[in-house]
């Protein structure tokens, strides 16, 4: 008699799967022409310098090609995607001020809560704007700018953030690369002065409401030398039977002996384009960590790079994927070893279920100069059904002798002797292989801060179902 | 005169960054040539023949299209071995493709067992130290039911020559087949391995040694496309890197839809020497099928230094440390070589290490 498989449920999106009515928001017309770019500059009060940059980024996304070796992007219709919509507020220091819908839509996704019990500060991004802004006084006290940025690129940081944008993420990078620096608006400006160390972490959420629209924030972090901080993103939307688009960008620049921890838990919805690009720069004796939790988007590009630039710097990144029905989720990192002495460390799991589909795409790349450097790769994806996929496709680099590099990979299904184990310890096949699966996860979730571990455990909610014989 | 091909070789089943220049390699200017002679030592068992029709034409190999143009374009025919239904050759075959300086040659080779049957075939490719020139041989493969196939290839061709080598095969039921690749010398070397591993708890080996020194370039492409039930495959790789050497190597596990309780091993060990080295390195697992089993890993470095400084202070100086590391590497799978007279040969070409069939 077949036996017959514990049934795995999807990811339960309903607390992320919500909307309100577009009350008085503005949106700029659909499409992509110069005149669009044009007016998007002229409502945010761009500089000159940015709204020639903008141009020049459309230009540069007309002329680039759309990628063939990932995921089939198809289904967006740059024509019909909207790249601005303005909420009806200004931005906020104070959730009381924040229009009722919108404030209420954070209160559902327990940002206020978690402001006032976990956080150093917090921004919140609806659509394309920012609409509440907040640091901790006692943070602010320590010199730690935290701000929208386009209130830093009109402000005293004005030249640094000419110097830093998109300098590590040039328009020239690729297609979506050159479509962000064209209709960017939104995200956040941090910077951790030397030797400040930010205790508790920053975050930055990032709703999407508007049908048929473009989130295109742009995050910068600079943490000087000797300095420390921990910034977490969060990002959803409400479901539509249109596709959205997502295509932000994350420039971290990290000092001299710093260290800067960028967590992100990812839930878009099923109609979204997720083509993200984050890069770091990563000097002497600095290191970035990446946490990195993928579990919504109907397609994701995401493989966030880190540049080892000074000696001995270091980069970890912990990454877990879980691509259900409707899902394609291209996911991974690039490490690039630039000086001597660098380290990195890659540790990831994938899980596919329901005729999702899962790759793992990274590249270690070690350069001429980079001698004595070491990395590590582990990756592991899991299987739970035929109607699924999972692809591995790890790429090492190396132009020096002086290395040592390590690979390694398994994919697979549930254990069997594992299940068995645990049933001979008294529980019962369905809480086995349900046990087995949330701990497959593990590495990420034990690298969040404990409240945002529930919230990925509760997101996760892999409930064992069906008969097992 | 024959046109100038431009081709492309050794592509990703899956592809990725363009930046990273590996999903393929590229030869430009390549001149359609013309077949070599094919000295052939058959064993009782074994038979030869030369038929102007390929009845394996539309095996996929792992090269791809470009190169099966390329040699069909320069054969007039297929040399085919045969190990018949149930017969089981004792002794190995071997094909030995000894080139000229400026030579310009293609051939194509196929191997055939039927049912129940065993065969053993050496290739060697030589030519003379100083040679310069062109050749490709491509082999397809077809391995009955419950056969065994041993296939050892040995690329010894001259400092100065590319040479392409082209295999694509497909297993049935319980069918095997066991490769040995040795990459001894030549300056552009590619290779192309795809077996088809159809059959029910079909299964194939490939041990794969190198050595790759001056300016030299060896880029591979092995693709085990599982997509029979129960099949199993092995890929190993063992390499070194001196001077101012390039080596891509590309392996992918294939894991069709319906290819349940099939498992898929693959690593690779590069050693490297010199600090003018290049090592690319993209192993992939591709996967469809819920009840599978996949791992790969690879190891990419120097001579451990604990290893070293044992040896050093036994006397021995660092050099000849990596002259002795080094060559145990080819050596161990020169000891391989199911055929006492081509193993004392090889071993002899590569300065020799113990590799007796007393091992």
């Amino acid at each position: 008699m077949a036996k017959e498989k514990a049934h795995v449920e999807d990811i339960n999106r309903s607390m992320y799967d919500f909307r309100y009515e577009e009350k008085d928001a503005w949106r700029i017309d659909e499409g992509l022409t110069p005149e669009i770019v044009l007016q998007l500059s002229k409502e945010k009060n761009d500089p000159e310098w940015m709204r020639d940059f903008r141009l020049k980024s459309l230009d540069i996304y007309n002329r680039k090609k759309v990628p063939d070796w990932g995921p089939s992007i198809e289904g967006l219709n740059m024509d019909e995607i909207v790249t601005y919509v303005r909420p009806n507020t200004k931005m906020n220091q104070s959730w009381e001020d924040v229009p009722e819908d919108i404030k209420d839509t954070f209160e559902r996704l327990g940002i206020p809560e978690a402001e006032r019990t976990s956080l150093a500060g917090v921004g919140a991004q609806y659509d394309s704007e920012l609409v509440y802004h907040n640091v901790k006084d006692e943070v602010a006290a320590q010199g730690v700018i935290y701000s929208d940025l386009e209130s830093a690129l009109r402000g005293e940081y004005a030249d640094m953030i000419k110097e830093h944008f998109m300098h590590l993420v040039p328009p020239t990078d690729h297609k979506f690369a050159a479509l962000h620096g064209a209709v960017w608006s939104g995200g956040s400006f941090v910077y951790v002065p030397k030797g400040v160390k930010v205790d508790i972490p920053l975050q930055s959420y990032f709703r999407l409401n508007a049908k048929g629209a473009g989130q295109f924030e742009h995050t910068l972090i600079i943490v000087e030398d000797d300095a420390y901080l921990h910034f977490i993103e969060g990002c959803s939307a409400p479901k539509y039977n249109v596709a959205n688009l997502h295509a932000g960008c994350v420039e971290l620049f990290v000092g001299k002996n710093a260290t800067l921890r960028y967590s992100t838990i990812e839930n878009w919805s099923k109609n979204m384009y997720n083509l993200n690009t984050k890069r770091a720069k990563v000097e002497e004796g600095g290191k970035v960590e990446w946490i990195s939790g993928s579990f919504g988007s109907h397609v994701s590009y995401l493989y966030p790079m880190s540049i080892l630039a000074g000696r001995g710097a270091r980069a970890e990144f912990s990454g877990v994927t879980f691509a259900g029905n409707g899902q394609n989720l291209d996911t991974g990192c690039k490490i690039v070893h630039s000086a001597p002495e660098t380290t990195s460390y890659v540790n990831t799991r994938s899980i596919s279920k329901d005729g999702g589909i899962s790759t793992f795409r990274s590249s270690i790349t070690v350069n001429k100069q980079a001698v004595n450097s070491k990395s590590a790769v582990s990756c592991q994806s899991l299987m739970l059904d035929s109607v699924s996929r999972s692809d591995t496709i790890p790429a090492m680099d190396v132009k020096t002798d002086q290395v040592d590099i390590g690979h390694e990979a398994k994919i697979g299904r549930i254990s069997d002797d594992a299940v068995f184990y645990l049933m001979s310890r008294g529980i019962t096949e369905e809480d086995a292989r349900a046990l087995i699966v949330s701990g497959f996860a593990d590495n990420v979730s034990k690298e969040l801060p404990l409240e945002y571990a529930v919230e990925m455990n509760n997101l996760i909610r892999l409930e064992m179902k069906g008969s097992i014989g | 005169m024959s046109e100038a091909m431009d081709m492309k070789l050794n592509r990703l089943p899956a592809i990725t960054w363009y930046w990273l220049k590996m999903n393929e390699a590229k030869l430009a200017g390549v001149e359609t040539g013309s077949e070599s002679e094919i000295k052939a030592e058959i064993p009782a068992g074994i038979e030869a023949a030369e038929t102007a029709e390929n009845p394996l034409s539309s095996q996929p190999t792992g090269m791809g299209k470009d190169v099966t143009a390329l040699v069909e374009a320069g054969t007039k025919g297929v040399y085919t071995l045969t190990a018949p239904k149930n017969r089981k050759a004792a002794e190995a075959a071997r094909l030995t493709f000894a080139y000229n300086d400026g030579a310009n040659a293609v051939n194509a080779v196929n191997l055939v067992l039927g049912d129940n049957s065993e065969m053993t075939v050496i290739m060697d490719y030589t030519a003379e130290k100083e040679a310069a020139g062109f050749a490709a041989v491509q082999t397809k493969v077809a391995v009955g039911k419950y056969s065994l196939l041993r296939l050892v290839q040995v690329v010894r061709v001259g400092e100065k020559f590319t040479f392409l080598n082209d295999v694509g095969g497909r297993c049935e039921d319980n069918g095997r087949v066991e490769i040995i690749h040795l990459f001894l010398d030549g300056h552009d070397v590619y290779q192309g391995c795809q077996i088809d591993l159809a059959g029910y708890q079909s299964s194939m080996k490939t041990d794969i040694a190198y050595l790759v020194k001056n300016d030299a370039v060896l880029d591979m492409n092995y693709f085990a496309n599982h997509t029979g039930k129960k099949t199993e495959c092995e890929i190993n790789v063992n390499g070194v890197l001196r001077d101012k050497a390039t080596k891509t190597f590309r392996g992918t596990i294939d894991f069709k839809k319906g290819a349940s309780g099939a498992v898929g091993n693959e690593k690779e060990d590069v050693l490297l020497m010199d600090e003018g080295v290049h090592n690319q390195t993209i192993p992939l697992i591709l996967c469809a099928e819920e009840d599978v089993v996949g791992n790969h890993g690879a190891t990419i470095g120097r001579l451990d230094e604990s290893l070293m400084f044992y040896l050093e202070s036994r006397g021995m100086d660092r050099e000849a440390i990596n002259e002795m590391l080094a060559g145990a590497r080819i050596d161990a799978l020169v000891a391989q070589i199911p055929d006492a007279a081509a193993k004392a040969e090889i071993s002899e070409y590569v300065g020799g290490g113990n590799t007796s069939d007393d091992d």
